[in-house]
């Protein structure tokens, strides 16, 4: 069975913009192919999927196509381990003092998708299903913005407690690249792995031509002893978009700010507090320590 | 440790030059209609673990530079995310991501700014390169420093 649909409805179905759409069946997110008259169609199973992943009711019901098969195979029973075991139960804000009410559900702009729900997985916490909170991605689609935290009426800690099930995901199953980047970030200084001589030469030839254009006299100071502030950096900046850094130099320019950055571990994003990763956080929050130690500085400044 | 340094973010610093009058602000320059985005870290994250939410400091400084200024809803600790926090930017889960910030976008649209002042990396990035084109917000993104950099009145030195 097929479903026809124009993309301004689709949009609308979605609560998304119409580019969205277009995107997502370019990307094969959607599978659909282009039909006359400016519409598309899909195949009704790949239609039902999607409204699954957004939490959607099909608009419209299945009529005729193939039967429902007679019997249904459920999941596999699970088996709980409430409080036996379960690594959740030590600290009760964590999951255990949740009334079960779905404030924190209903505050969660991502909820319903792919089934991510904050109140299954403080329940889940609850009734000790560590292996499957651990195997699933909705704790690396959640983006541990606290809505849902500050919505909850008993103030469980479900960020905390997010934060803990991403630390139990084995470190080579971390989604995308932020355990490369701790990886890269205590192998070689910084989360892009940056080399230190391209890096210096990128930090002075921006500082000449921020001079040029508008602070004369300006050179960008490195590793300089006694500097009032310490300027960390986030790797991206020299790495994809370098002239960025110059609106910091700019205002250190007007302000005749002391300041300084180091030649050596300078990276300013911490990827370990997203991967959970509390050795590597303090391992390279340590080496930041060690730099204002070393450059004997005042004030360190972050980023962000 | 923390008592032997000052720990700056961007906030402490840009609100202390401006309080000590270190900067000279122009006003001229950013006159359309600006909206600023609060990021769940600095905001309600920071809040509750450290006691002080980062939500004033941003505005008076987008303010000074940007007089037509008005706030998204909700704001301030009930604000939504950007959609790309918490490692999301990176993660191979993009339409997810887009989907997430279908709320950002709306706010953002509801306000009629055509400046969104965003003080966090991975914001700017989801707001500037993400939601403007696929929700065709047509609006232009700044860091809160790159808004000061933009409005600053250099001293003339030799
Ligand atoms: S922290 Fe995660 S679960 Fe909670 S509201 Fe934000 S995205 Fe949803
Ligand atoms: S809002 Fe709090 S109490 Fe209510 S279901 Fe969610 S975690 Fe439980």
């Amino acid at each position: 069975m097929i479903y026809e649909f124009r993309v301004i409805d689709l949009a609308e179905e979605f609560g998304v913009h119409r580019n969205t759409i277009r995107n997502w069946i370019k990307s094969g997110a959607i599978p659909a192919k282009e039909g006359p008259g400016r519409r598309y169609i899909m195949d009704w199973s790949d239609y039902q999927r999607l409204c699954e992943k957004f939490g959607k009711t099909p608009r419209m019901p299945r009529t005729g196509g193939m039967q429902k098969p007679a019997q249904e195979q459920g999941p596999p029973p699970i088996k709980l381990k409430a409080v036996e075991g379960n690594k959740f139960y030590p600290d009760a804000t964590w999951a255990d003092i949740c009334l079960t009410c779905g404030t924190c559900a209903s505050a969660c702009p991502i909820a319903g998708v792919d089934g991510l729900d904050p109140r299954k997985i403080v329940r889940m916490a609850a009734l000790g299903l560590t292996d499957e909170l651990v195997n699933t991605d909705w704790i690396w689609k959640c983006t541990m913005c606290a809505k849902c935290e500050e919505a909850c009426p008993m103030d469980v800690k479900i960020v905390q407690l997010i934060r803990k099930i991403r630390s139990m995901r084995p470190r080579d199953q971390v989604p995308g690249p932020i355990h490369k980047g701790v990886v890269n970030c205590l192998e070689r200084g910084n989360n892009l792995g940056i080399p230190k001589d391209d890096f210096l030469f990128l930090l002075e030839d921006l500082g000449n031509e921020l001079a040029e254009e508008c602070c004369p006299g300006f050179s960008t100071p490195v590793d300089v002893r006694g500097a009032r502030i310490l300027v960390t950096v986030n790797s991206k900046e020299p790495f994809a978009e370098p002239d960025d850094m110059k609106w910091w130099w700019k205002i250190f320019y007007a302000t005749g700010e002391s300041w300084t950055i180091s030649s050596e571990n300078w990276e300013g994003v911490n990827w370990g507090l997203f991967s959970g990763d509390d050795e590597a956080l303090k391992t390279i929050v340590g080496r930041i320590v060690d730099n204002m130690k070393r450059l004997n500085c005042e004030g360190l400044l972050l980023p962000e | 440790m923390l008592e032997r340094y000052k720990i700056y973010s961007v906030f402490d610093l840009l609100l202390e030059y401006y309080n000590e009058g270190r900067i000279n602000i122009n006003r001229e320059i950013h006159k359309q209609r600006t909206t600023y985005h609060d990021p769940c870290n600095y905001g309600r994250k920071s809040l509750k673990t450290f006691g002080h939410g980062y939500f004033e400091e941003g505005r008076i400084i987008t303010k000074a530079c940007a007089p037509n200024f008005v706030d998204m809803e909700p704001n301030r600790e009930g604000n939504y995310c950007c959609g790309a926090g918490g490692g999301a930017w990176a993660m191979p889960f993009k339409t997810e991501r887009v989907f997430y910030g279908r709320i950002k976008a709306r706010q953002i649209q509801e306000t009629g700014a055509e400046l969104v002042i965003a003080p966090c990396h991975n914001c700017r990035d989801q707001i500037k390169k993400s939601l403007n084109q696929e929700y065709q917000l047509g609006i232009e993104v700044k860091y809160l420093w790159e808004l000061v950099a933009d409005s600053l009145v250099l001293p003339v030195k030799n």
